[in-house]
């Protein structure tokens, strides 16, 4: 438990880092909010002017960081420059689509990922070894915008099985593909390499000469092990999918933490990519902490060892 | 691994079932827009040509515009413009409800006129378009006295501008400015219903709707039951979606497609001109060498923009060759005789300013190169079609595709020999805005005069022009404003900005709005 309590310490000075990183830099580089937000239209300057002084802008940037703090540790993380709405607002509003892109993508990517990495990782080498690897190449290499054009092309246009912009769980299906493809890549080639690793280990040749059935001794005796390295790598991609995948979003035409920071970066909506820099943050955070606690599961052993320490 | 196998098989079936269901879709018309980023639906306060995209099927004007930008009564039945142009008096009809139940009145026209020049509303457009407003009177229930400051030749085009859209008072009194922009209340054809964030809005027909302005077909409610509007930036995305017949009507189609779809038939087409600023490029008249109007003279002579256009629009835009494009009012024709193609020309110009070719290619003088520093916000291939251009006849023209951050910098620190620009606007009055002096970018002070033309001469034709007493004043000062700009060379027009619209063929009634930019949905029927 101690362990757990450590780490929640470390939690709010690196939340608080990274939201005075932000607030820095967005206000270092150049780029007016005001002039970003009204864009290109010809608003005149009392237009401007009018609106800088609503946002606040016409406040020193020292007085601004100062009332966004202490306004931040009552829980209330400003309005957005763009939309005036409560960002807190904005980021629930976009939190589902991400969250459930992020477990299509997951549960794609594991099932394909394991699966592929399995086929090969039993039998290095072979014909359906290489086979496996070239998709997980595939999966890596090629460009998700890419994939989720032919995937629309093919499956949408061509064959009409599924919705392109459609509404409800089919929707689902051709953008968790195209993010879960990525994802599945990577995690069978570290099964397979893992899975090569473990199968070389005595205490299989020791389950093979008792007898046990090739089935037994993969799911029961190897892939446990063989686990650890894909589930850290797990951790770290659903990181990455739960923090918004902006190309899909935007090929899907799917509302998404991707396209909202996206956004306020370009705007330089200062509030905004603050509040999304601190949740990713946390997100981050705790799937660590997730992940630490699942090696537990897997290796009783590495819970001895934290124990001990 | 079994029962994972069985699993996926499930949702294979699941996902045939599906799209059976979806080919039975019901007669909601559904829109697609480029923009992810809707921001607010209150009309007083935007100033986006996509989200108006929306707000001219909830609200109506006091003067309703066909998309020719002709008038015709709205909101207000009739109106007297007093003999020194300062009052509009309105005799509104008696017969309009809004969408919340909310009789409409010439209270609820105060209201809104009021709400837009308060600060406390942060209008980004409509405080502008109100021009020298001074205050509404409301004589009775139905007639309202819009008073102005001032002389203001643009007013009446301006009650028609979707920004002067009239608003629910005791909407905008519960709902206050940011609630108001997230659920608008109007008197409009369609009614607002849901909004998901970054997604999709959905509007509902207005059952009582009786007063659809006299040169539409229709009478009565719309027959389209439900406007569903998805927010699709991809273009390649939304043309699949358009060509799946997942949504019914789509925008800004690349000319690509447009012609697929005419040739093939599969897709109706339309084509607006929009009125305004066409896609047009600045030359700095203050640095670097377009300071010499011989050197932005043979910039012009340079461009063959009828072959360019035509190249990158494949006939669905057409060149521009003035300061305002051609379906807007005021314009002058006689911007069509200026500049036209000529190398030869533009060589002769070159030389005469004493540019002689360098063995690179590039023009030289006092050891000095032929240099341009083009930074490039909108259309990157119309900018880099230039560059090829310019480069036949001696320039080195450095294009560099920026970010508004970037090219805002650049502005402000003086730093750029040509921007370029588009604008949709219904009247020439525009034009102020980039050719007074007065607007003249500073630091830190973001203004549209990206030439840093100055001249008192033209200063006084704009404001002028502003306060035109008749029709016929005004078209001449317009035409002596264009033929100023033209004259000196400081705004090279390329191409007039087009939306491109695709729809089903089952449909018929798709109109643009005022401005060809909008469409408006009330007529949208099935054949």
């Amino acid at each position: 438990m101690n362990f757990f309590i450590k780490k929640l310490i470390i939690v709010i000075p690196t939340l608080y880092i990274a939201w005075t990183v932000v607030f820095v830099t967005l206000n270092i580089i150049p780029g007016d909010p005001v002039n970003l937000m009204l864009g290109g239209r010809p608003a005149s300057e009392e237009v401007r002017e009018n609106v800088r002084k609503n946002l606040g802008l016409d406040k020193p940037v020292a007085e601004r960081y100062v009332s966004f703090l202490i306004n931040a540790t009552k829980g209330d993380l400003g309005k957005s420059y763009l939309t005036r709405q409560p960002v807190t607002k904005m980021i629930k509003e976009n939190m589902m689509p991400t969250i459930q892109l992020s477990i299509g993508g997951l549960i794609f990517g594991v099932f394909f990922g394991v699966f592929f990495g399995i086929i090969a990782g039993t039998k290095p080498n072979s014909m359906r070894d290489t086979f496996a690897m070239v998709i997980a190449l595939c999966g890596i290499s090629l460009p998700s915008f890419w994939i989720g054009m032919m995937l629309i092309f093919i499956f949408g246009t061509t064959l009409g099985w599924v919705p392109i912009v459609g509404e409800g769980f089919v929707s689902l299906i051709l953008p968790s593909i195209s993010v879960g493809l990525f994802f599945a890549g990577g995690m069978a080639r570290l099964t397979r390499s893992s899975l090569v690793d473990v199968l070389n280990q005595d205490y299989i040749r020791t389950a093979k000469s008792k007898g046990l059935s090739t089935y037994n001794i993969i799911l029961k005796h190897s892939l446990r092990n063989a686990m650890i390295p894909p589930v850290t790598l797990l951790g770290i991609q659903f990181g990455l999918l739960i923090t918004g995948a902006v190309i899909t979003e935007e090929v899907f035409a799917r509302p998404g933490l991707g396209q909202l920071l996206l956004q306020a970066i370009l705007a330089k909506d200062i509030p905004l990519v603050q509040a999304l820099v601190v949740y990713m943050t946390a997100v981050y955070i705790f799937l660590n902490l997730i992940v630490d606690f699942t090696y537990g599961i897997i290796d009783p052993r590495i819970r001895l060892e934290r124990k001990s320490a | 691994m079994r029962k994972l196998i069985k699993y996926f098989l499930g949702i294979a079936t699941l996902t045939f079932s599906f799209s059976f269901f979806n080919t039975a879709y019901s007669l909601d018309l559904v829109f697609s827009e480029d923009r992810p980023d809707l921001r607010t639906l209150d009309p007083r306060i935007t100033q986006s040509r996509h989200e108006e995209m929306l707000i001219v099927n909830i609200f109506d004007q006091l003067i309703a515009a066909d998309s020719n930008g002709n008038h015709y009564p709205g909101l207000a039945k009739k109106w007297d413009v007093s003999s020194d142009g300062l009052e509009y008096t309105f005799h509104l009809r008696d017969d309009v409800t809004f969408h919340d139940g909310t009789k409409f009145n010439a209270a609820a026209v105060k209201a809104t006129f009021d709400s837009i020049v308060d600060p406390e509303t942060g209008s980004q457009g409509a405080v502008d378009i109100l021009g020298p407003y001074a205050s509404t009177e409301v004589i009775d229930e139905y007639t309202a006295k819009v008073v102005f400051n001032r002389r203001y030749g643009s007013a009446l085009t301006a009650f028609t501008e979707t920004e002067l859209s009239i608003v629910s008072p005791t909407a905008l009194e519960k709902l206050g400015n940011e609630g108001f922009g997230m659920a608008p209340v109007g008197t409009g054809p369609f009614k607002f219903k849901n909004w998901e964030a970054n997604k999709k809005v959905e509007l509902v027909r207005n059952d009582d709707y009786n007063w659809a302005p006299e040169y539409m077909d229709g009478s009565g409610p719309s027959q389209v039951s439900t406007l569903t509007y998805r927010l699709i930036k991809d273009t390649s995305t939304r043309v699949a979606a358009l060509e799946a017949g997942e949504v019914h009507i789509a925008e800004l189609v690349p000319p690509l497609d447009m012609r697929r779809f005419d040739a093939s038939g599969d897709l109706k087409t339309i084509t607006g001109t929009v009125s305004g600023l066409p896609y047009a490029a600045f030359l700095n008249t203050t640095v670097g060498v377009f300071q010499d109007i011989n050197v932005r003279k043979a910039f012009f002579h340079s461009l063959d923009r009828v072959k360019m256009t035509n190249d990158l629009f494949f006939g669905y835009a057409e060149a521009a060759f003035g300061p305002i494009s051609s379906s807007t009012p005021s314009y002058w024709k006689g911007n069509e005789d200026y500049y036209q193609y000529d190398v030869a020309g533009a060589e002769a110009l070159l030389e005469e300013a004493g540019w002689k070719m360098g063995s690179d290619g590039v023009r030289e003088k006092n050891g000095e190169k032929l240099t341009v520093f083009f930074p490039c916000l909108l259309e990157p291939d119309t900018c880099v079609a230039i560059q090829g251009y310019a480069n036949k006849v001696g320039f080195d023209v450095n294009v560099e595709v920026v970010m508004k951050a970037r090219q805002d910098e650049l502005i402000f620190a003086n730093g750029y020999d040509m921007l370029v620009i588009r604008w949709v606007s219904l009247d020439p009055g525009v034009l102020i805005i980039p050719f007074h002096s007065r607007n003249i970018p500073e630091p830190g002070k973001f203004k549209f005069n990206w030439a840093r033309y100055a001249n008192s001469g033209l200063d006084q034709l704009l404001e002028d022009a502003e306060s035109a007493e008749t029709q016929e004043t005004k078209d001449d000062l317009y035409m002596q404003i264009q033929k100023h700009i033209m004259d000196q060379a400081i705004f090279l027009a390329i191409h007039d900005q087009v939306q491109t619209v695709a729809y089903s063929p089952d449909l018929e009634g798709v109109r643009f709005a005022n401005g060809n930019w909008q469409l408006r949905m009330y007529d949208v029927r099935n054949k």
